[in-house]
């Protein structure tokens, strides 16, 4: 399709636009086709760059990595002897002041027992390998080491322009820079869609490659149309997770104008942020009276705080989890929702404000 | 109701034109009250010394930056509330041209092309290796650009702002880091983008070349604009004629009779002087039109004077921009001549200048008509 450029409304005095270059194939010119066109150059650039094909191993060895290391325990477990799994005092020479076998504190177990109690613990121990704790164990384990690939891919892409100049480049072409920003934030929504599910496919399909190494089969008990539905808020919510400290990172490389500061000012924040918790937390503790209270309040307006509230909302829904989440999903999501506008309203406000002197 | 058509055709014609535009950086005024105009099919020559300020000003045009004051209105649309719309008949490179490092010239291209409106992906592989053949760089499209030399960032950069055929291409130094041989190609394209009735905006430091290349000129000193016009007409105020006689008493009769001449009504004739060249011979330098030549000449003939040398010279833009740029160390406008002309003329009396004398720029201009 060949459509010629629309430009905007006529004004008095304004030129005429001369027709092209026979060879030029312009795209679609309004404004969402504009922002697609960014968003799949911004995707180009990342599939050319050995950083990102780099970046995209790592994520995918972290996905496969704790389903290995159940299937290696597993394993162990499973070719244990029986009387591995025998009480120490029936199992090992009588000695000092041990229980005696029989006594009441060591009942006596047959080798049948003695297997049977093996092969619970390998139950127990092969559970991460089977759905519906392989889908926690992939995605808890993505937003530990995945959220630190998020910040530094997308740190790139926004504050690169800066470091190397780029943005110059970019700026003179015809996209508004509100357009540039929607295609960063494009892309980085689109690299996220794509790595959480991506690991946490790999992670549940890993989990099932190694189960039969447990003996146990994949039980479907679980499985509903609830549970369905509980299961895609589970994972937009980690997507959510992700897009956050995406937003962050883009915000802070546009702030600090370099990959440096997107990187380090989100990573800091993913590290710095449950240590100040704690911290609060602890003095709190100390604390008795109003300052106590309110200083043990703070965290429930951190990120990840929240963000944890709502995964343990689900999670109870989908894996029988008991922990209760410290603030409701309402004031999660609210809390959320101002964190996200923050950081992409500075970022948006910077981008359009800046000179672009470098 | 004329004078209203010729407003409206003169502002149709006109691609470029800023009022009072201002920049500045806090206390520091980078552009001062700016008033720009170039017009449809204009080579536009952009020229000041280092910090005068060029490159900002290309930046304002291109939305790069903000104005501290005044307005930029381009293709007839402002760019404060049109930037999009007038960015897209436009093709620039602002200073050295910065790509990705880790794609390759073409892929570079096809990123730009996307940005630039073009459809994405390798819809658009025939145009690119257009630009691409028309800067001689395809054979190393597939290079990645991080290998290339200053040079070929350079024409990677023009093929950029050629990518979508635009009507103004705005080019700051383009022939930095190129060799003679490039800047010749350059100067070759940009007479072939002026055939096609492209506007060129061209900022450059090699001022032979704007000379060669461009037909109007601006010159920046300190953000202020000193001089905007035709290169033609700036030039023409800078023709001489130099005259060689036989002897110092032939030379000083000279003299004489073209004041003389001048007096009685020649005046085309604006200063005439003596001057000893190089090796410490008298010579005779008339500030007028070349096209005066014949008749200085005959004027001398008519007087039994006979010159045995008649260079017609008509200036450079180099002597201009000097002499509207630099203070006045060597009596302003003639220093610079002599400077361009390369054969050293001092005035009568003094010693000759032997750094003049032995500057090799200097020699090559030498004889230059």
């Amino acid at each position: 399709m060949n459509i010629s450029p629309q430009v905007p409304g006529s004004v008095e005095g304004q030129i005429d636009y001369p027709t092209s270059h026979s060879s030029i194939i312009l795209g679609r010119q309004d404004y969402l086709s504009v922002v697609m066109r960014l968003i799949g150059m911004e995707l180009y650039k990342l599939r050319r760059r050995r950083m990102s094909k780099v970046i995209g191993s790592i994520a995918i060895a972290l996905a496969l990595l704790p389903f290995l290391l159940v299937a290696f325990g597993t394993y162990v477990t499973a070719n244990q002897p029986a009387q591995d799994f025998m009480p120490t005092c029936q199992s090992q020479p009588v000695s000092g002041n041990q229980p005696q076998v029989g006594q009441p504190n060591c009942p006596t177990l047959s080798p049948a027992q003695a297997a049977a109690l093996r092969q619970a613990s390998v139950q127990a121990t092969s559970s991460p390998l089977r759905l519906p704790d392989s889908l926690n164990i992939a995605v808890q384990f993505a937003l530990i080491a995945g959220t630190i690939l998020v910040i530094i891919l997308v740190g790139t892409v926004a504050g690169g322009e800066y470091s190397t100049g780029t943005i110059r480049l970019l700026f003179i072409r015809g996209p508004t820079r509100t357009q540039y920003l929607l295609g960063k934030l494009g892309a980085s929504f689109a690299i996220i869609f794509v790595g959480l599910l991506l690991m946490a496919i790999l992670g549940v399909l890993a989990g099932q490659l190694f189960n039969p190494l447990s003996g146990f089969a994949q039980s479907s008990s679980f499985w509903s149309i609830g549970w369905f539905g509980h299961m895609l808020l589970y994972l937009l919510i980690a997507m959510f997770n992700w897009f956050m400290f995406a937003a962050m990172a883009i915000f802070f490389a546009t702030l600090g104008r370099s990959t440096v500061a997107g990187v380090v000012g989100g990573i800091t924040w993913f590290f710095v942020e449950p240590i100040l918790g704690s911290l609060l937390a602890l003095v709190g503790f100390f604390n008795h009276g109003s300052l106590g209270d309110f200083l043990k309040a703070i965290p429930d307006y951190f990120i990840m705080n929240n963000f944890n509230a709502l995964l343990n909302d689900q999670s109870q829904s989908l894996f029988g989890s008991s922990t209760i989440p410290t603030v409701s999903s309402i004031h999660a999501i609210i809390v959320l929702l101002v964190y996200f506008a923050l950081f992409i309203g500075l970022a948006w406000w910077i981008n359009q404000r800046r000179d672009v002197t470098n | 109701m004329l004078n209203e058509n010729i407003e409206t055709a003169h502002q149709s014609d006109c691609i470029i034109s800023t009022s009072r535009l201002t920049k500045a950086f806090g206390k520091l005024v980078a552009v001062n009250d700016l008033h720009l105009e170039v017009m449809r099919g204009d080579v536009f020559g952009f020229l000041g010394p280092n910090g005068s300020g060029k490159t900002t000003t290309i930046r304002m045009l291109l939305g790069l930056i903000r104005p501290t004051a005044g307005r930029v209105v381009m293709f007839g649309m402002d760019n404060t509330y049109q930037l999009p719309a007038i960015l897209q008949r436009v093709g620039a490179i602002v200073e050295t041209p910065v790509f990705y490092p880790y794609l390759s010239g073409s892929d570079n291209l096809f990123a730009v092309a996307a940005a630039s409106g073009m459809r994405s992906g390798k819809a658009n592989r025939r145009r690119v290796e257009e630009v691409l053949e028309l800067v001689e760089l395809r054979a190393q499209a597939k290079m990645a650009y991080r290998k290339y030399s200053l040079g070929m960032k350079q024409r990677l950069g023009i093929a950029s702002a050629l990518l979508t055929d635009p009507e103004l291409v705005m080019l700051d130094e383009p022939t930095n880091g190129l060799d003679p041989s490039g800047m010749f190609e350059i100067r070759l394209l940009i007479h072939r983008l002026a055939a096609l009735g492209k506007t060129i905006f061209i900022s450059s430091h090699l001022l032979n070349e704007v000379q060669q290349v461009c037909n109007k000129v601006a010159i920046l000193q300190k953000g202020n604009l000193i001089r905007q016009g035709n290169v033609n007409e700036l030039l023409r105020g800078n023709e001489q004629v130099l005259v060689r006689l036989n002897s110092t008493e032939e030379t000083q009769s000279a003299l004489n009779m073209l004041r003389a001449a001048r007096e009685r009504g020649a005046d085309w004739i604006s200063d005439i002087r003596i001057e000893a060249d190089r090796y410490g011979k008298p010579a005779l330098r008339v500030d007028a039109p070349k096209a005066r030549s014949a008749e200085i000449n005959a004027l001398l003939a008519s007087n039994n004077l006979f010159a045995s040398e008649l260079h017609p010279y008509e200036g450079s833009l180099e002597e201009v921009y000097l002499q509207l740029t630099t203070p006045s160390t060597n009596g302003g406008r003639r220093g610079m001549a002599e400077l361009a002309a390369g054969a050293y003329v001092a005035p009568v009396g003094t010693a000759p200048n032997a750094p003049f004398a032995s500057d090799g720029a200097s020699d090559r201009k030498a004889g230059q008509p």
